[in-house]
Order: C-alpha cells, then sequence, then structure tokens
C-alpha cells in the first residue's frame, strides 16, 4: 500500500509539470493576446491607442518575450513567492481575485455535491429493488428529463417560474438591499431564498446520471448468489441491500469522487454565468475570454492540481473500501 | 429654512453668511456633516459664482442608484455619468447640440483660432476642499503632458502639424492655449476627448498638483517613487498614471481629488462598485441647492445580458441606458408595470452597417469593394424596411452612414444615399460590373470561375437573424453571403489584421463629426490599412492608388484641420463626408433607432429623445447631476 501511495505521488509531479506548461501555451493560441483585446475595448468606448502605445504595454506587460521565458517566469513566481501574477483585466493580484469568491463557490459546489448523492443513492437503489413499478418508471422519465435538458436552460427556466409565478427576485446570490449589509438574519434567509435554484439546477443534472448508475450496479448485484445467501440466512431486506450490494454498487461512485474536487472548484461555469452568482466559473470564462492570461493559467493551474489530486484521493478511498482492489 | 431650528451662536453665524449674495442649499446627507464640525458651509465649499445647470425641473436631494456594470473592461460605463470638460456638450431647448462651458467662467478665442483662454470659476475646489488654480494646469502641462515618460507620444489631436500646443497663465485663475496653426475645432475636441490621457475622467487642463505630485518624476526622488510603485503592485513609478494607473484612474483610486459630481467610494473589483457625492461640486441648479441630487451610485456587477435583463424588469435598476438592448424592447415593455419602470429612449446616433473591407487581401474581391458599381448594388439589394422590422422592432430607420438628425452636419439627401430597395438595379449594376456568368444555383461567378461568395462577420449573437435576412436579399442578387458570428476579440483581430472580408457594425461618433472624423477616414473601418499609410505618413499599412477618392477625403480634413474660420473649415468638413457618402463605402441598413433606456417611475428630470453619441458623452449628454429620485417623506 506505501509502496503503491508513493509511485502515484511521485507520478503526480511530471503530470502537473506537463499540464501547466500545455495549458500555458494553450492560452496563448488564439489569435491577438491580452492587449488586442484591451485596445478593442478602449476603441469601443472611444479611446484610441497607436500601434506604439500598444507595443509599449505589450513590452511592459512582457508579453514581447519568448513564451518559455514567460512561462519560467510565471511558473517560478507561483512555486517560489506565491504569486500568481497580476491579472491584466482587473489590475488586481489573481489570488485576491480567486480568493474572494472562492468562499462562495466552494459553498454551492458542496452543497450541491451532498444534495446529489442524498437524492441519487436512495432511488438508485429503491428503483433497482422496485424494477418497473410505477415509481421506478417516474424516476427513469425525471432521470432522463434531467440528463436531458442543458443545466443552464434548467436555470433559465427556474428563473424565470420564479419572477413570474413565484414573485421572488431571483439571479446572484443575494438582493441587492442586503448587498454590504452587515450579517443578520434576514440576510441569511435571503441568501437561502436564492440558493435554492443554483442548487437544485446543479444537483438535479448530476442526480440523474447517477441515478441510472446506481440503478444498474444494483440490479447487478441483486441477483447475485450472495444476495440470496444472506436472505436465506434470515436477514430483513434493508439487512441485506444496505449491507452488502450497496457497498458494491458504490465503486463507481468512489473512483469518480476525486473528480468533485475540481467541479467543487469552478462549479458550473455556465450556470454560474446565467444565473449571475459571484463564483469563480464567470470569473474564469473571462480570463479565458479576454486572454488574461495569469488568471486564466491560475485558474487551469489550480483545476489541474486538483483533479491529479482528486484522482490520488479516489485511489486510496477505492483501496480502502474495496478490499479486492487492495490486493489485486 | 431650517436654520431656525438650530439654537446657540453657530446658528447666528450661519445666518449672517447666507445672508450675503445669495442663499445656497445643500444635501441633507451633507448638512448633517457641516452640522457636525466635519464640514465647512456649503457657500465656502461652492464657488463664489457656481456654474448654473438648469434642472428639468428642481428635484430633491437624496437616494441611491442602482444600475449594473459589465466587469473592469466598463471603466467609461461609470466614467461617462460624471466626467467634466472645459466645455461639454449639452441639448439646448429644442434639442439640438449645444457647447456650454463647465467649470470655467468665461472663455475666448482670437480671430484666426490660434489661442484660446479660459478662465477658471472663482473659489472652485477639488473634492478635498483644496482650491483648484492654474498651478494645476501648469503641474498638468509641464509635469504631465510635455514628461515624456508620461506621454511618450503627444496626440496629433493636441500637435496639430505637429507642433504641440503651448501654455501660458496669466494668473491663478486665467490661461491661454496656443496653437503654431488655426484649430477651429479645438472645443469640440475638448468636449469630446478633453485633454486626453492619462486621466480616464479627464478633466480639461486639471491635475491636482497637491496630491499627484507626490508620484511625479519632477517632484518625487527616486526611492519614493520606487516605493509608491511597490506599494501599488506595478512595475514602474509610470504605471501608476494613465487610464488604468492606480493612482490617476478616478475608478480605482479613492483618494484622488476630483472635480465631478460624484466620486468613487468602494472601487472595483468589488461586486458593488459605489460612488458618492462630491460635497464641492462646483454647480448649482436654478434654484440655488448645489449638484448632484442624488447622493450614491451603485454599480452591481453581471455577466450575461439575461442577467442584466432580469435586474431590470425585476425593479433593481433605476435608470440606465448602457446594455439595454434594442432587440429585448418587447420584453421591457411587458414586465413595467411590475418592475415599477418606464420605458424611455434615446435616440442613437449609431448606423448598423455592413463594412466591406477596401484592404481586403483576397484578390477577386479586393477590385470588386473598391468597385462603387459593386458597392451601390450591395447597398440597393437589401430591403431595409425588412430588416428594422425584424431585427429592431421597427424603432430604427432605413438609412446611409452619413451625420443623425440634430447634428449640425445632418443632410437629407445623404441620409437616403442608395438606400432604396431595387434588386432589378442591382443586378443590372452587378452584370456591368462583369459579373454577369452565373453557376447552376443562379449564383454568380467571379473571374476566376468561383462562386460569389462574401464572408460578413458580427459579434453580437443578436445579429444572427439580420444577417440570415441579408443573405436572402442577396442570393436574389446572384450573391452568396456567408454570416458568420464570431468572438469579439477575434473580430477586433481580424479588422486590425486585415483579415475580414466584411464586418456588421454599429457605426458611431455621426453627430458631431468634426470632434471625431477618424471613422469616415477609413480608420477601423473600410479602409483601415490606408489610413494606417495616412496617418503614418507612409511609414506603415497600404498606399491607395494615386486617383482614390479617399485621398481627397484626406486633403479635406487637411484643409478643415487648419482653416482659419469655422466656415471654412465646415465647408471642408462637408466636402469630406460628401465624398464618403457618395462613395458609398460603407454600407449603411438602419439607424437612428429609438434605443430603449430604463427609468424607474420615481426618477425623474430624464429626457426622452435625445441624441447618443460617443461624441456627446452617451448618457452624459442628459445631466446626470440633475436627475432626482422622489423621497418617500
Amino acid at each position: 500500500m506505501a509502496n503503491f501511495l508513493l509511485r502515484r505521488i511521485l507520478w503526480a509531479i511530471p503530470t502537473l509539470i506537463v499540464v501547466s506548461f500545455i495549458s500555458f501555451i494553450i492560452i496563448q493560441l488564439p489569435p491577438g493576446d491580452y492587449v488586442t483585446a484591451y485596445a478593442a475595448e478602449l476603441r469601443n468606448s472611444g479611446e484610441y491607442i497607436t500601434a506604439a502605445q500598444e507595443n509599449a504595454i505589450r513590452t511592459q506587460l512582457g508579453l514581447n518575450d519568448p513564451i518559455l521565458v514567460q512561462y519560467v517566469r510565471w511558473i517560478g513566481n507561483i512555486l517560489l513567492h506565491g504569486d500568481f501574477g497580476q491579472s491584466f483585466h482587473w489590475n488586481a493580484p489573481v489570488s485576491d481575485l480567486i480568493w474572494s469568491r472562492l468562499a462562495l463557490t466552494l459553498l454551492l459546489s458542496s452543497l450541491s455535491l451532498v444534495f446529489t448523492w442524498i437524492i441519487a443513492i436512495p432511488i438508485g437503489v429503491y428503483s433497482a429493488q422496485r424494477q418497473y413499478s410505477l415509481l421506478d418508471y417516474v424516476f427513469t422519465i425525471f432521470g432522463f428529463l434531467g440528463k436531458g435538458i442543458p443545466d443552464f436552460l434548467l436555470a433559465l427556466i427556474l428563473m424565470w417560474i420564479g419572477f413570474a409565478w413565484m414573485n421572488i427576485d431571483v439571479g446572484g446570490l443575494i438582493s441587492p438591499r442586503f448587498e454590504g449589509a452587515p450579517l443578520s438574519l434576514s440576510k441569511v434567509l435571503n441568501v437561502l431564498n436564492h440558493v435554492w435554484i443554483p442548487i437544485v439546477v446543479l444537483a438535479t443534472g448530476g442526480a440523474a446520471g447517477l441515478i441510472r448508475v446506481m440503478r444498474a450496479n444494483m440490479l447487478d448485484e441483486l441477483g447475485k448468489p450472495y444476495v440470496e445467501t444472506a436472505y436465506a440466512q434470515g436477514l430483513s431486506e434493508r439487512q441485506v441491500v444496505w449491507g452488502y450490494p450497496v457497498r458494491v454498487a458504490l465503486n463507481p461512485f468512489i473512483s469518480t469522487v476525486g473528480w468533485a474536487l475540481p467541479a467543487l472548484f469552478s462549479g458550473d461555469v455556465i450556470t454560474a454565468v446565467v444565473l449571475n452568482l459571484p463564483t469563480t466559473g464567470p470569473l474564469m470564462l473571462q480570463a479565458l475570454k479576454m486572454q488574461d492570461m495569469y488568471l486564466a493559467g491560475a485558474f487551469i493551474l489550480i483545476l489541474s492540481v486538483f483533479t491529479v489530486i482528486g484522482t490520488l484521493l479516489s485511489d486510496i478511498l477505492l483501496a480502502w473500501s474495496d478490499p479486492r482492489i487492495r490486493y489485486a | 429654512m431650517k436654520l431656525f431650528l438650530r439654537s446657540g451662536s453657530l446658528a447666528v453665524a450661519l445666518l449672517a453668511s447666507v445672508s450675503l449674495a445669495h442663499a445656497f442649499q445643500e444635501a441633507p446627507m451633507l448638512k448633517a456633516e457641516v452640522d457636525a464640525g466635519k464640514l465647512p458651509p456649503v457657500d465656502e465649499r461652492l464657488p463664489a459664482d457656481p456654474m448654473v445647470v438648469d434642472a428639468v425641473e428642481v428635484g430633491q436631494y437624496g437616494g441611491t442608484w442602482h444600475r449594473a456594470y459589465s466587469g473592469p473592461g466598463d471603466r467609461w460605463g461609470p466614467t461617462k455619468l460624471m466626467e467634466e470638460r472645459v466645455l461639454k456638450y449639452v441639448p439646448d431647448a429644442e434639442g439640438n447640440i449645444s457647447l456650454v462651458p463647465a467649470y470655467i467662467e468665461s472663455y475666448s478665442v482670437n480671430d484666426d483660432s490660434t489661442e484660446f483662454t479660459f478662465t477658471l470659476l472663482d473659489g472652485m475646489k477639488w473634492s478635498d476642499g483644496e482650491p483648484v488654480t492654474t498651478e494645476d494646469v501648469e503641474f498638468w502641462y509641464n509635469d504631465v503632458f510635455l514628461n515624456k515618460a508620461l506621454t511618450p507620444t503627444i496626440d496629433p489631436t493636441f500637435s496639430p502639424g505637429g507642433v504641440p500646443m503651448t501654455l501660458e497663465v496669466k494668473d491663478d485663475r486665467t490661461f491661454t492655449i496656443k496653437f503654431a496653426q488655426p484649430y477651429v475645432y479645438f472645443l469640440n475636441i475638448l468636449a469630446k476627448d478633453s485633454t486626453g490621457e492619462p486621466s480616464l475622467d479627464r478633466p480639461s487642463f486639471l491635475y491636482p498638483k497637491h496630491y499627484l505630485s507626490q508620484f511625479n518624476d519632477h517632484y518625487a526622488n527616486a526611492d519614493e517613487l520606487a516605493k509608491a510603485a511597490a506599494d501599488h503592485g506595478v512595475q514602474r513609478w509610470s504605471d501608476l498614471w494613465g487610464s488604468k494607473g492606480p493612482i490617476t484612474s478616478w475608478w480605482q483610486n479613492p483618494e484622488l481629488p476630483v472635480i465631478t459630481a460624484w466620486k468613487i467610494e468602494t472601487p472595483a473589483p468589488a461586486n458593488v462598485v459605489t460612488m458618492v457625492r462630491n460635497p464641492y461640486y462646483w454647480a448649482v441648479d436654478q434654484d440655488g441647492n448645489q449638484l448632484p441630487y442624488i447622493d450614491r451610485i451603485e454599480h452591481r456587477l453581471f455577466d450575461a445580458a439575461d442577467s442584466f435583463n432580469l435586474m431590470i424588469v425585476q425593479g433593481q435598476i433605476d435608470m440606465q441606458m448602457r446594455y439595454v438592448n434594442t432587440s429585448d424592447f418587447t420584453f421591457y415593455k411587458e414586465n413595467a408595470d411590475k418592475g415599477g419602470y418606464h420605458v424611455g429612449t434615446s435616440i442613437s446616433a449609431n448606423v448598423w452597417s455592413f463594412v466591406p473591407n477596401l484592404n481586403t487581401t483576397d484578390e477577386q474581391l479586393n477590385p470588386l469593394f473598391n468597385n462603387a458599381d459593386f458597392r451601390h448594388a450591395l447597398s440597393v439589394g437589401i430591403d431595409r424596411e425588412t430588416i428594422n422590422e425584424l431585427g429592431f422592432a421597427g424603432l430604427g430607420e432605413p438609412r446611409s452612414v452619413s451625420p443623425v438628425s440634430g447634428s449640425p452636419y445632418f443632410n437629407a439627401d445623404w441620409e437616403t444615399h442608395w438606400t432604396e430597395y431595387d434588386p432589378d438595379l442591382a443586378n443590372e449594376l452587378l452584370d456591368k460590373v462583369g459579373l454577369s456568368e452565373r453557376d447552376a444555383d443562379d449564383y454568380r461567378l467571379l473571374p476566376n470561375g468561383k462562386r460569389l461568395q462574401i464572408v460578413v462577420e458580427a459579434y453580437q449573437d443578436y445579429a444572427a437573424p439580420i444577417l440570415e435576412v441579408a443573405a436572402d436579399y442577396y442570393k436574389d442578387i446572384g450573391i452568396e453571403l456567408l454570416p458568420r458570428i464570431i468572438d469579439r476579440t477575434q473580430w477586433d483581430d481580424n479588422r486590425d489584421n486585415n483579415n475580414f472580408q466584411i464586418q456588421y457594425t454599429p457605426v458611431d461618433r455621426l453627430s458631431v463629426v468634426s470632434a471625431d472624423p477618424r471613422n469616415i477616414m477609413g480608420n477601423d473601418s473600410y479602409a483601415q490599412q490606408h489610413y494606417v499609410w495616412y496617418s503614418t505618413e507612409g511609414e506603415s499599412g497600404i498606399e491607395p492608388p494615386a486617383d482614390d477618392p479617399i485621398r481627397t477625403i484626406w486633403s479635406d480634413w487637411d484643409k478643415a484641420s487648419v482653416a482659419g474660420s469655422v466656415e471654412d473649415a465646415d465647408a471642408a468638413l462637408n466636402d469630406m463626408i460628401g465624398t464618403f457618402v457618395d462613395q458609398g463605402y460603407v454600407i449603411g441598413l438602419v439607424g437612428e433607432e429609438k434605443a430603449p433606456m430604463i427609468v424607474k417611475n420615481d426618477f425623474m428630470n430624464v429626457r426622452n429623445d435625445l441624441i447618443q453619441d460617443d461624441v456627446t458623452r452617451g448618457v452624459g449628454y442628459a445631466q446626470p447631476q440633475q436627475f432626482w429620485i422622489k423621497q418617500g417623506n
């Protein structure tokens, strides 16, 4: 086990180096660069900068250096000083920007993850136990709908329902009147009033898929001889089902739980944009669109690190929960 | 007069000062600060003879104006609400554009327009209470404008003929700007661009010397400058300056003294950026109430147009023009009662247009785009009425790219130049150009035997249906138009790198053309590379042929920019616009749209049907300092 862990951790290091380098290059691939976008922005507001000025800004931002030099400077600052650089676009340190939005992002993503599991696992188990029952069909229909409707569309529909029929103010995580107000009970209630839409949207999309996976795995397990043996021993249905088949059926969950980590960090980008949430997702999208290199690079780097760490965690968890994997 | 409610000697002293020449009133928010001894009384804060801004009606003080902003790139949204110039464009009683003095008592121009003399208001102050004097003007001129570290290249607008303007200070309020040659449009340029970089709201000729000198190399030593740069997280001290500089950009630096009606309180990147009234603002309404009426402005961040529209219909936006989209007009109207607002309109000075690239590297298309008959065919081959109905909810009008109604250069014949729908004429012209061969699908063939295809690119999602309709019309005259909706950055990049065939875009700056004629001269438009050649005096870019009409356009502008009188200059300018319109360089489709603006029912003094153009500074033309919000008391 220790050997297995060590190997995994050692492999993570070159992976990260390669990923960070590739992501840095990918950001630079589209035509133009941040200065192009900035100059265009200026032009639209009636300011002109000459080609010479544009070039001066490029030099000032270090965009004229060879790409390898830029990469080394960037990664060096991160490793040596924990400095992710400045966002050109926001004119602020990247770490400040990300930190200020991270708390809300994590709150939202973990809530929706928990919510997803709470919905998906029991329903999946029930659907398998009572295959082809009325409720199974209902859940199946719901599952396919949830899988089929894109998250952002669901978000739009829910917002519309909230706005047109329920008369609650939607969009964002808080009503404008509470923005900047001191913490109070009514402020918390107001946030809860907003937060249900993103959670429902994110959870239904995820849950629909998981329900199908859970159901299929359970159906595989329920027919196996050991289940019959357990019934023959006189155990109740609940003891049998939750004691053995569910544990086995959870394997696919555990092996993908690691990927929830980067998802927690970025949230669902498009949904967040549609719902106007102050989370990291919209920030990342904008950084990529504006070619705000250091901000976009920081995002991609953090996401990659999380993915690598998450996969590592998954492997460890799986090894811990399933002896067959440990001794394979 | 609530003064009598107070007791003691303070009231007596105040009464004494009020009973002088005139009694000015101030906002309750400021009165409280005066009473607490934190601020001097209003009469000491205002100039001796403040500028009077005629409010539509005298309003009430107080309230917060809620609007939205789209991120750090939206610096101009908040800026245009309050930027100041020595002279500003305001609407006169008939709704025409007029130029009026702002923070100056008077100004004069000599006979041949080479000398411009300005006198600052007497007793005017920065937002921190320091007096505004010609010392600030000298600081702007000697330490910023002529300072190579901060202004590496002087914009041609301030050095006509290559000689920078010079400054002569008479006393602590009066100064003269001199040019080597006549410059009749200088006042128009001041009203639009003011004195340019490096500030964002660009108060003409002024920088707060008492504050900014600590960040200037003529006053501070290298160590102090290095420390300031490090404190603000920039590489060099000169990076503290400029429109994005953490020191001189008003919307990043709450400490920067300003002369605007509001100043920043919570800067970006906050989720809600707030501005608060400037207690020393130098203007009053017709009854002597110090402006602005509104205490605070809050800008809430949004990411997608849909979320902004949702804010509107939920009644979270008090008043806004920016990002309010004509194509969503019906949606705004449907929900007006529910959101407690009404939909006002302003007249957009934009014309949505097809801009053909006369410098295109496509060897087949290049001669066609440069052929007036071909452009004529493109122009009359489209039914603009349909485009207006389908794409603009019928709120625009079919027109060419030419000065808009209300502009001093408006001309009805130009407005309708090549705008009638006449597919027969279009076909005839295309045959005449030599494109009479057709393929099996009835599309015309290029000289090289390939189908005549033109890619048109736009970056607005809502442009898609408009381009599709245009493609249908062009199919009828045998041209295959291929619409492409691309990313904004890519679109700009294509224009800069001469990498497009036709771009669909709103052409602006069509009100006071003299303040910014560059679009008409090809810049960022139909002949970017020719303009580069012209502006770099042949160093780079593409030289136009010797007989190219664009040369007439340029020489007319060269004439206008050195003319000795406004009449001569305008005559040359009209010749310039005339050539541009006759050549049909840009194919205007729909313009002068009644652009919707959102106005809450308790938000007052917003005039309807004002021109909206970058030259007149967008919403600034409506004079936001005299907007007010009905107070529920």
